[in-house]
Parts: C-alpha cells; structure tokens; sequence
C-alpha cells in the first residue's frame, strides 16, 4: 500500500493520454489551455517558489517565444523547428537579461520583471515591418484538418507540459535546487555558506523562461494569429503565480494542481459570467491570498499525507 | 520654436504626473505595498468628477478635494478592512493580494460605467494662452497648478501635522514608532487613505484633458512605477522632480522617435535606473 | 486503498471541466432558425462602432422575419442573430468567432469590427469552413491569406483616398505639404500608408507621417510636431474615439489647415456631436451614406427605403457603418436564396460567383474575397452636416477649403 498514491496521478496520466481520441475539438481545445498554464505556472516555480523571487516576466517569454516562433514561420521555416529556435533565443535572452536584474530584491525586481514585457510589447509594436507591429502577425495556418490540428497541438503542448514538469523534479532534487532553497530561506547566509547565489538565480531565472518560450511558440502557431498586446498580456505573468500559489509554490505539484484548478474555475466562471468574470477571479485570488497563502497541497488538513508528493517539506 | 512648445507639453503634463504618482509613492514608502489598485482609483476618481459634472454640474476643478475624499474613504476603508491581513508578508503576497482587489474594481467599474470613454466637455471651453511662439491649453495649465498645490499641501502635512510626523516615523522605522506610542495600524489605514485621496484628486483634474474609461487605469499605475523609481520612494520633492522629468522625456521622445515610442522610453528608463541605481535621482530619504 | 489528495483534486477539477462540457453541448439550434454569428465591441474603445453594427443586424433581421424569413429552398425559415460582446479586445473576438461556430452552432459568421479584428477571426472561419462576411473590413492585408471562407463588403483603401486626393488637386492646386497621423491598428495605418501612395503620385511633398499607439489618449506631441512641419493637407486616421481627441486636441494647439481629412469619424453623427462647430469642413470619406439613390433587389428594396426604415427605428440617420451591417445580411440571404440551401459549400459558391443588386451599391466579390464594384462617396462636414462631394450623381455641395 505504499505506492497507493500513485494511482491517482496514475489515473490522470492515462486520461492525458486517451483524450485526443475520446474528446472533442472543444475539449481538446481547453486541455491544450490548461497544459500550456501548467508548463507556465512550472516554469514560474523554479525561479519564483524555489528561490523566492517574485519573477512577472513570464508574459515576457511567453509573448517573445510567440513573435519569435510566429515571425520564423512565416519565413518560411517548418513550424518544430521554429518552434525550438524560438526557445534558444528566448533563453538567450533571459540569460542575458537575469544578468543584469537578479541582482535586484524584492519590490525591484518584481517590477523589473513586470516592465520587461512592456518594453519587448513596445519595441515589437514598432517594427511593423518585420512584425505587423500593431496590426498583428498572421502565422500561416496549417493545411491540415481541424481536428487532426488540435490534436497535433494537444500534443505538442502537452510534450512542453511534461518537460517543464520534469525539469522541476530534476531541480527540486538537485543540487541546484537546494542551493535555490537556501536563498529562498535567507540570500545572505546562503552565499557566506558558499552558495554560489549568483550563477544559481541566473539558471533558475533562464531556465523559467524555456517553457514559457515554447509554450508561447506553440501558442502562435495553434491561434494563428498574434499582436504585441495580447501576446504580451500581463495576465500570462499574474495567472501562473496564481496558479502555482494555489496548489503550492515550491512544490513539484503545486503548481500542476493550481493550474487545473484554477482553470477549470475560469472555465466555469467565463461560460456562465462573461460579464464578471475578471471580477469574479480576482475575488477568487484575494481570497486565495488571504486564507490559503501556501496553497493547497501544503494546507494543515491536507499536510500529513502530503510527504510523498512533497520532497521538501516547508 | 518647436524645442519650447515640447518643453511647455511635457511639464504641463509633468505637474498632473506628479500628482498621480505621490500617492502611489507614499504608499509604497510607507506601507512597503506596491499599490495595483492605485490607476483604477485614479479612474474611479475622474468618474467621480465626470457625474458630479454631468448631473450635478460641478466643475471637475472645485471637486477635486470631494473626490479626494471620497476615495480617502475608499482607501482607508480597503487598508483596514483587507490590506491590513497582509502587512509584513512577501512581496508576492501584497502584489498578488492588490492585483486581486485592482481586478474586482475594475470589472466593478467596467459594469457600473460601461467601457465606453466619457468625456467631461466645459461649455464654454476654456481656451489657450499663447506666450510667445508656445501655445499653452488653459485646462492642462490650471490642472498643472492645481496638481503642485496638492502635491506641495502633502509635503507640508507630513512635516508639520501630528498625523505627518506619524507617518514619517512609521516610515522610518516602524517598531520605534510603535514604542512611541503611535498606533501603527491606524497610521497604514490613514497612509492609505491618503494615497487614495491624491489618486481621486489627479483624477479628477485628468477628467477635464482626457476622456475616461476602466481600460486606461494600467497606464497610470506603470507612469506610476517610473516616476518613483526616477524621483527615489520616500521624497515628495523626489516625485514632482521624477513627474516633471516623465513629461519632459515623454514630450522629447515623441518628438525624437514618433509618439508611438514615447511610452517606450519611460520603460526603458525605468529599466536601465532599476539596474544601475534604483534608489533612483533623488536617492532615498525619509519624507522631509 | 485511497487516493493521495493531490489525485483526488485532480480528478475533481476534470470532473469539473466534464461538466462544463455537457453545459457546452446544450445549447443546440432550435429547429428551422438559421443562426447567424456576429461577434461585437460592445463594450470598450470601438463600442460606438459595436452598437452602429448592431443596429443593421437588428434592423435587417427584423425586415427579413416580417416575410417569414429567408427563402430556403421551398420553405423560409426565420434567422436569429446571437451576438457576444469581445469588449474591443482581438483575441477575445477570435475565441468568440470559435465559440459560436463549434458551441452555438451558427450557420454563419459576421466577422467582428475592424481590418485587424477581421483578419484575425478570419483563420478561424477557414479553419472551420464557416462562410463569413466582413462588413467592416477595407485593408486589402486582410484578404491576403488567400482565405476562401471570407467575404468583404468595403471595396479597397485605395478606392477611398485617390478620389479625396485627387479632389484636394483639383480644388486647392496650392496645397503642397502633407502631414498623415495614423492610428498603429492594421486598418488605420493600411489607410494612411495609400493615402501616403496618392499624394506622393500627385507630386506632393508628405512632410510629416508618424503612427500613435491604440489607446492614445495625449496627441500633444504630434501635434506640436505637425504644427513645426507647417503642413497644408493634414490626414488623420483612427476610429471614432480617435478622431474626436485629435480634433479637439488640435485646436487646443491651434493647429489649423486649408485641408483636413479624417477616416473615420467625421462621416458619423457622434463625431458632429462631440466636436460642435470644430467639425467643420473636415472632409472624409466613407462607403456609404444616406444621400445613396439605388435601387435594390435585396429586402430593403432601395437605399431610400433604408434610410427611413432606419430613421423611423432608431430615431438617427443610418451611417456607412449601420448600413454595411444590414447590407452584409442581405448579401448573404440573396446567396442563401440563390443556392437555396444552408449548406456550406453551395453557399460559399453563390457568395463567390454572384453579383448583388443592394441598396448599399452592386456588390461582387472579386477573386481576392472582397468588393470593388461600387464608387464610395468623399464626403465634407459643412454647417454641421455631412454633404457629398463625390460622386458626382449625388453630389451635394462645392468642396471648401479652411480648417
């Protein structure tokens, strides 16, 4: 009976699976939402619930990996490996980026992350010649059939989902991922403990921009149709850190967890109150943060049985 | 010719830039919470204006200081009823928690006024003042004057009232205050309302330059974040120096690389001041 | 054996999504009702346009329900708009487009408001195969995805700028110096860059040409700039909200002209409204207008016809926007009649092939999806009311120069 908790996360690995052959477009169409807010909210966790730095810049990689992605394809390159580029570029940027405001704490760097995405939206909303600037980029739609293209993007952001997810067990029992710890308890102490907080930041800052990179890729190519301020919407920066404080920043799960959840609210919420339904959210968040701050799976009711799912106890 | 009428736009627009950013500023050096909420009380500030206009025919000038108020109640009302749960927790937690509460005003407004811009129009209009080659519109010059008074009345507060040197010294350093006897919750409920009362005022000075909707209130919350961020938390001089210095450089930077980049530039800055010196121009020092 | 919590609510929100999904497929079409989608701005910067659009929807289901509907075949059956409001916010009128064709199950599509909207709701028509029409939609960048589900009412930008352009050489050979403000939204700057393309034929000197972004509430800076560049011809482009600011703001400035042209706004009443006397002989230009003397085979029988009915509706004068809602609506009902079936395909292929005698002009879509068979009029505000100035058939007035 020790392995009994497996069964659960068991079952919803087999429904990932079956579903583009049992759901309907619609259906796939939310699964495909909620996979690529899973691999956000992940991503957001490594440098934001491990360490504790109040990143807001994943709107910037997300919305950078879609122009990016969108503008190689409709260059002409095929769409995986615009995709990937994409990606490359993304971290590059992030890499170059972290450098320079990592070194910034609290409020700053929060706001610093915050103001990125602004900038990118601006300078892309500039060039229109190359990005459409404010009239958008139409990436070329597939000639493919509607369902066989919703499953294909099932897929693919499903794979980014499963990498994202992976990476932040890989680095939750990592070395780095200690040392991300540390920082998180106390910066200082860490690095006169010989933490090298510097070079960690930066990793983990560089690696939460990946998925959002992909992710943001896959994005354009599944909506076919992108503009700075949409891609760039600072919501993609506020509703992972939701999510992941939801179910738990700082946990492998957590964030898996909040992203469902919270969705399938926001799905219930925007079929039946269009009309409230940014009200109603940020009723939902106040709340979260009034009575549920460390999220769900480390809540007191729910902490004893959480130690299998939980590798470092808060 | 050109040079002064660029000058002339970006500090008429600097004094109201001031006004809007204070609050925020005090807010923020105070309470350490970065206020989300802060442009949509700016907004609901003009609307305020624009029905005390519209139906009761007041002149959005003379209602400056009953917006102020109305939204110092607000204000105080949200600090001591919500905000205050969270004082003293992470930065995440105070953003999150006032991005929440910034989502249900806005959709709040959004339903009660439509998204649809209003425009408070003064019959007759008021006209322009030519100095010289400058033309200079008679409603964003008054705006501009009533925007520094307001802004130079909160410096004198804080230096001469009881209540001022409160909130200096909870600022400064808030256990020393506690021993002091101050209560400190009441002073963060009260600091609130005052940066409510500032945002409801520039909102109401806004009402007569621009048309009003929910939709604008994020652009005043990131002109916000830079006029602190260049002016340096804590200065009152600091930000009407920060805000003159936003319109300016908004004003050149249309002129240099079209208007569409001006937003540009105050972000870039933003950018560059964050990661070279952030306690910004003015460097940071108490409210004095 | 029990679940870990962390399975169970994960289990618990698909649970939730299964029934959001059963919520989703009731909402089925009742039978015998063509539906017909059309997502608009209701609400946001373009809602003056949303409610323009609506009004012509509103106005020509009406009419075509008081006959007992559209012919199908043998039998008529009534139609029914639904309509959902994306807030003047693109991506959500392309989630909406998406949503009314695979959760309401319209029959039809009317694209959303504007070029840019249009363009992007677009991929989803053809996606789905969904025949769509655009009554808003003149950039010919929309139409260049080579999309056969999309259909556009307006004929091109250029169709609008060479007839002002070349009224403003005709009648004021001194203007040399040209100033274009445009608004970045794929429409407006599309615009602004042919009328850039007319003057410059016409051997005029463009002095000033800068973009603002959406949502621009402060034009001081380009006007200032404008003023220093001493222009003789300003063109400005945007939507409504735009060009009642930079009208307004340009007087605060004291910027003036001989000639100012402004798309779209001045041809709208609002616009008179708001700006008073400072609308005057701002000239523009726009698709349709009320002074139109067709006659039609579509329900409305003839632009006079139209205009009444519309004037006896809501009480105001029909404007170019209200007209293409209700003139979309008849394009399609004479397709559907002339197929005489729902189906998609044969409708598709009476759209492309047909050539439609309406109230708004002849309408035949040509091989790139959108309309080049009518003349639109150039328009000038004069004693706060619109008169035409071309085309010559309807011309009301002298252009004036002075502004």
């Amino acid at each position: 009976m020790k392995r009994a908790w497996l069964i659960g996360p068991a079952a919803a690995v087999v429904l990932l699976i079956a579903l583009p052959f049992i759901g309907n477009n619609y259906i796939l169409r939310i699964a495909t939402s909620m996979l690529m807010y899973v691999a956000l909210a992940s991503s957001w966790n490594y440098i934001g619930g491990f360490a504790g730095y109040p990143s807001f810049a994943t709107a910037a990689f997300f919305g950078l990996g879609a122009y990016a992605g969108g503008i190689l394809q409709f260059k002409g390159v095929p769409m995986v490996a615009a995709w990937l580029i994409a990606g490359v570029i993304v971290t590059a940027f992030a890499s170059a980026v972290g450098r320079a405001i990592l070194r910034l704490r609290g409020h700053y760097f929060a706001i610093a992350s915050l103001v990125i995405a602004d900038v990118l939206r601006e300078v892309i909303n500039g060039m229109t010649g190359v990005t459409g600037g404010g009239m958008g980029l139409n990436v070329p739609v597939m000639k493919i059939d509607v369902t066989t293209q919703a499953r294909l993007f099932y897929a693919a952001m499903l794979a980014v989902a499963v990498l994202a997810v992976v990476t932040s067990a890989l680095l939750d029992r990592s070395r780095i991922g200690f040392g991300l710890r540390c920082i998180e308890q106390n910066e200082d102490v860490a690095l006169r403990l010989g933490v090298h907080t510097a070079r960690y930041k930066t990793i983990a800052f560089a690696l939460s921009s990946i998925y959002p990179a992909l992710a943001g890729a896959v994005y354009a190519s599944w909506v076919s149709y992108i503009d700075p301020a949409e891609a760039f919407d600072v919501l993609f920066s506020i509703k992972p850190i939701i999510m992941a404080l939801l179910g738990g920043a700082g946990t492998v799960a957590g964030p898996i967890v909040g992203a469902f959840i919270f969705q399938a609210m926001e799905e219930l919420v925007w079929r039946n109150f269009l009309s409230v339904h940014l009200g109603l959210l940020g009723l939902i968040v106040v709340l979260l943060i009034l009575f549920l701050p460390q999220g769900l799976l480390r809540h007191r009711l729910l902490r004893p049985r959480m130690r299998p799912l939980l590798v470092k106890a808060p | 010719m050109l040079y002064l009428q660029v000058l002339v736009n970006g500090v008429l627009l600097g004094g109201l830039y001031s006004c809007i950013a204070v609050g925020f500023s005090l807010v923020w050096g105070v309470l350490n919470i970065i206020n989300i909420l802060h442009g949509s009380l700016i907004i609901l500030g003009a609307y305020a204006a624009y029905f005390a206009f519209t139906l009761l025919g007041i002149n959005p000038f003379f209602f400056v200081p009953l917006a102020g108020l109305l939204l110092f109640l607000l204000g105080y009302g949200l600090q001591a009823g919500v905000i205050n749960r969270v004082m003293g927790a992470s930065v995440l937690i105070t953003l999150t928690l006032t991005f929440g509460l910034n989502l249900i005003l806005e959709n709040a407004m959004i339903l009660a006024f439509k998204a649809d811009y209003r425009k408070v129009v003064l019959d007759p209009p008021l006209g322009l003042i030519e100095i010289g080659t400058a033309i200079l519109p008679r409603d964003r010059l008054y705006a501009m004057v009533l925007a520094l008074i307001l802004v130079a009345a909160l410096y004198v507060l804080l230096r001469t009232t009881r209540i001022g040197r409160a909130i200096v010294a909870v600022r400064m350093d808030r256990d020393a205050a506690a021993l002091m006897g101050v209560n400190v919750e009441r002073i963060y409920a009260v600091t609130f309302g005052i940066g409510a009362f500032m945002a409801g005022a520039a909102g109401s000075l806004m009402s007569v330059m621009f048309p009003i909707s929910p939709l604008t209130s994020v652009t005043f919350l990131g002109k916000a974040f830079v006029i602190c961020v260049l002016g340096g938390l804590g200065s009152i001089p600091g930000v009407m120096v920060g805000g003159i210095m936003l319109g300016i450089l908004e004003s050149f930077g249309a002129l240099w690389l079209g208007p569409d980049y001006s937003t540009t530039i105050a972000f870039v800055l933003l950018l560059v001041l964050l990661m070279f010196r952030p306690t910004g121009i003015m460097g940071k020092r108490g409210f004095d | 054996m029990t679940l870990s919590p962390a399975a169970l609510l994960r289990l618990l929100s698909r649970f939730a999504f299964a029934l959001t999904l059963v919520g989703a497929s009731m909402t089925a079409a009742g039978q015998g009702t063509i539906l017909i989608g059309a997502p608009l701005p209701l609400t946001g910067g373009l809602a003056p346009e949303g409610l323009k659009l609506q009004r012509g929807y509103d106005l020509w289901a009406e009419e075509v329900n008081k006959t007992g509907g559209i012919s199908v075949g043998n039998a008529k059956m009534p139609v029914k708009m639904v309509y959902y409001d994306y807030q003047s916010n693109t991506p959500r009128a392309v989630q909406l487009a998406e949503k009314l064709i695979t959760d309401d199950k319209v029959n039809f599509l009317f694209s959303p408001f504007g070029s840019g909207a249009t363009k992007a709701a677009s991929a989803v028509s053809e996606k789905y195969g969904v025949p769509t029409i655009a009554p808003t939609a003149s950039s010919v960048e929309v139409y260049d995805q080579h999309y056969k589900n999309l259909f556009g009412t307006y004929t091109p930008n250029s169709t609008l700028t060479e007839p002002i352009a070349e009224l403003v050489r005709k009648n004021a050979p001194q203007v040399a110096r040209v100033a274009i403000l445009a608004r970045n939204d794929l429409y407006p700057l599309a615009l602004a860059e042919e009328f850039e393309r007319s003057a410059k034929a016409r051997g005029l000197n463009v002095v000033y040409f800068e973009k603002y972004a959406i949502g621009t509430l402060d034009h001081a800076s380009a006007i200032t700039q404008m003023r220093a560049a001493k222009p003789d011809w300003i063109i400005a482009t945007g939507y409504i909200n735009d060009m009642v600011l930079v009208r307004k703001q340009m007087s605060d400035q004291n910027l003036r002209a001989p000639v100012v042209t402004m798309i779209n706004g001045p041809a709208y009443q609002e616009f008179i409204d708001a700006t008073g006397a400072l609308a005057n002989n701002v000239t523009t230009a726009s698709w349709w207008h009320p002074a139109a003397r067709y006659t039609s085979k579509d329900v409305f029988k003839s632009s006079e016809n139209f205009t009444n009915l519309f004037r006896t509706t809501y009480k105001v004068e029909p404007d170019f926007t209200s007209a293409g809602a209700a003139v979309a609506g008849a394009v399609l009902q004479m397709a559907i009649e002339t197929a005489g079936t729902l189906d998609r395909d044969k409708v598709r292929s009476a759209l492309r092939d047909g050539k439609f005698a309406t109230f708004f002009g002849t309408i035949a879509f040509g091989p790139e999806g959108y309309a080049n068979s009518y003349t639109p009029p150039v328009l000038q505000i004069q004693g706060g009311k619109p008169v035409v100035l071309v085309p010559a058939d309807i011309k009301m007035a002298d252009f004036r120069l002075g502004v």
